[in-house]
């Protein structure tokens, strides 16, 4: 006997499953097959089964039950509580890109109109420089820079949202990293799953692919760390233990995301050794 | 195949992806259609409306389109949501479609649904892509056909690609698949070689 989707067909005739796509994707799950053993269905044995009248039929009921499955598949796999963090992480991460090309670019302009514009402004902080260059530029231009900050308070906005999904979405690799770089890390894995399955030594360089690979082609000297270089207490270590740090973190960080991926939930004893001996890895000499 | 003016077209109603249209059919783009450059090159295999397909790697559901056009049923078999939203989209505009969301390295999950097909179509960027096609083989009828889109970047990026292909083959034959011909789709895609196969008798 041979399982299908509208039923079984053995030596005596077929016997269909009964319901709606609900109750035949439910039914299709149960059934299990081996490669080897199965033979697939075939249309022109379709005579022995009493089960649909014709082709148009089969197909109109199989149709409905893919539709309906292909819906539910991929429903579950935005659904996963990974994914608007991604979205979310990467759109923070281009409003900076956008907004730092505009402000070069009306930098340049202003300084047409202000011979007397030196260097010694451009070190002045965004928020500074932005209302500067705004007084006495023209209509145009003063909307321009009204659009960058509004840009800035945008990205405000959502940083801040950031951080508090992250610390629902991946709890323990926030606590070891902070949100917005445990974001950055998942977003540049892919996916939470793919995260938890990487090994530290990878989460480490993860981001610095450029490094990794002039590494790996031979001559230059490994990378020792990526993304999470922007963790305080990888880029405050002294340099000579900055690679010590990011090491340990790493490792940890790959146990971290195991935690948020099948757990789901702040391991809080976890977390307190693991932020000892990162620690400990930093003030070591 | 239909062509109109030197242009392969496909009998169908258009605006599936912002095709251009002569004379009430559909242009059939071979920059864009693996399938289209194998025609353009002087492929054989014709798709004809008795056929059942399963095609692999169904992507956005482009090429699906053409196929459905011409062919009885296509089963498009695709793994990602977001390309799978737009094949959705076109499967719910052909009623000869049927979308499964689905790996195609794993055929034991999708098996129940299928049924034996005249041709197997194979357009997958992976680098086990020949592996995968074997795997898929028991849903091949006697005297079907296999069409494999080798994307040999994918496959090996530093090898030569006519080292790929000839290692392909290879596995391919050992595995009791015969190859009948192999085309190279440049000038329209680059490094990709069209497989035609079909299966001799014995195991898959």
């Amino acid at each position: 006997m041979q399982s299908y989707w509208f039923g079984d067909v053995g030596e005596n005739g077929c016997t269909p499953y009964q319901g709606g796509p609900e109750a035949l994707a439910k039914r299709l799950d149960t059934i299990k097959i081996s490669l080897g053993t199965f033979v697939p269905f075939d249309w022109n044995d379709a005579g022995k089964c009493s089960f649909t009248p014709n082709r148009e039929e089969y197909i109109r009921k199989l149709r409905e039950l893919c539709f309906y499955l292909a819906e539910a598949g991929i429903t579950r796999q935005y659904e996963s509580r990974d994914a608007e963090l991604l979205q979310m992480v990467r759109t923070l991460d281009q409003l900076d890109d956008v907004s730092n090309v505009l402000t070069e670019r009306a930098l340049e302009w202003h300084r047409i109109n202000n011979p007397g514009f030196s260097r010694k402004y451009m070190r002045l902080p965004k928020q500074k420089l932005l209302p500067m260059m705004k007084r006495g530029g023209s209509p145009a231009f003063r909307q321009i820079i009204n659009e960058i900050e509004n840009l800035a308070s945008a990205r405000t906005a959502l940083m801040k949202e950031v951080s508090r999904r992250a610390d629902e979405v991946v709890p323990n690799c926030s606590a070891l990293l902070g949100g917005l770089v445990a974001a950055r890390l998942v977003s540049q894995a892919g996916s939470l799953q793919t995260l938890s399955r990487l090994p530290g030594s990878s989460i480490q360089v993860l981001g610095a692919r450029t490094a990794l690979f002039s590494h790996m082609r031979g001559g230059t000297p490994p990378p020792k760390h990526g993304i999470i270089f922007q963790h305080r207490r990888v880029h405050n270590a002294p340099k000579e233990v900055r690679g010590k740090v990011a090491r340990v973190l790493a490792a940890k960080l790959a146990i971290a995301a195991r935690l948020d991926h099948y757990r789901q939930e702040l391991a809080p004893e976890f977390i307190e050794s693991a932020q000892a001996m990162i620690d400990n890895a930093g003030s070591a000499t | 195949m239909i062509w109109v003016e030197n242009v392969l077209v496909s009998p169908g109603e258009g605006g599936v992806y912002g095709e251009r249209m002569l004379k009430e059919y559909r242009v059939w783009d071979p920059y864009r259609s693996k399938l289209a450059a194998y025609y353009y090159l002087g492929g054989e295999f014709a798709l004809t409306p008795d056929m059942v397909v399963l095609y692999l790697g169904a992507a956005n559901g482009t090429t699906v389109s053409h196929v459905a056009d011409y062919a009885g049923t296509v089963y498009a078999i695709e793994f990602a949501p977001r390309p799978m939203q737009d094949m959705v989209a076109v499967a719910r505009r052909r009623n000869n479609v049927v979308p499964l969301m689905a790996d195609a390295a794993q055929p034991e999950r999708y098996a129940p649904l299928l049924e034996m097909a005249d041709l197997i179509y194979q357009d997958i960027a992976q680098p086990e892509q020949v592996t995968i096609a074997i795997r898929n083989r028991i849903f091949l009828r006697e005297g079907g056909r296999m069409l494999i889109m080798l994307k040999t970047r994918s496959i090996d990026t530093a090898e030569v690609p006519g080292v790929v292909l000839e290692r392909s083959v290879a596995a391919l034959e050992a595995a009791r698949i015969t190859v009948l011909d192999t085309k190279w789709l440049d000038p329209y895609h680059k490094d990709h070689a069209a497989m035609l196969c079909s299966i001799g008798p014995g195991p898959g």
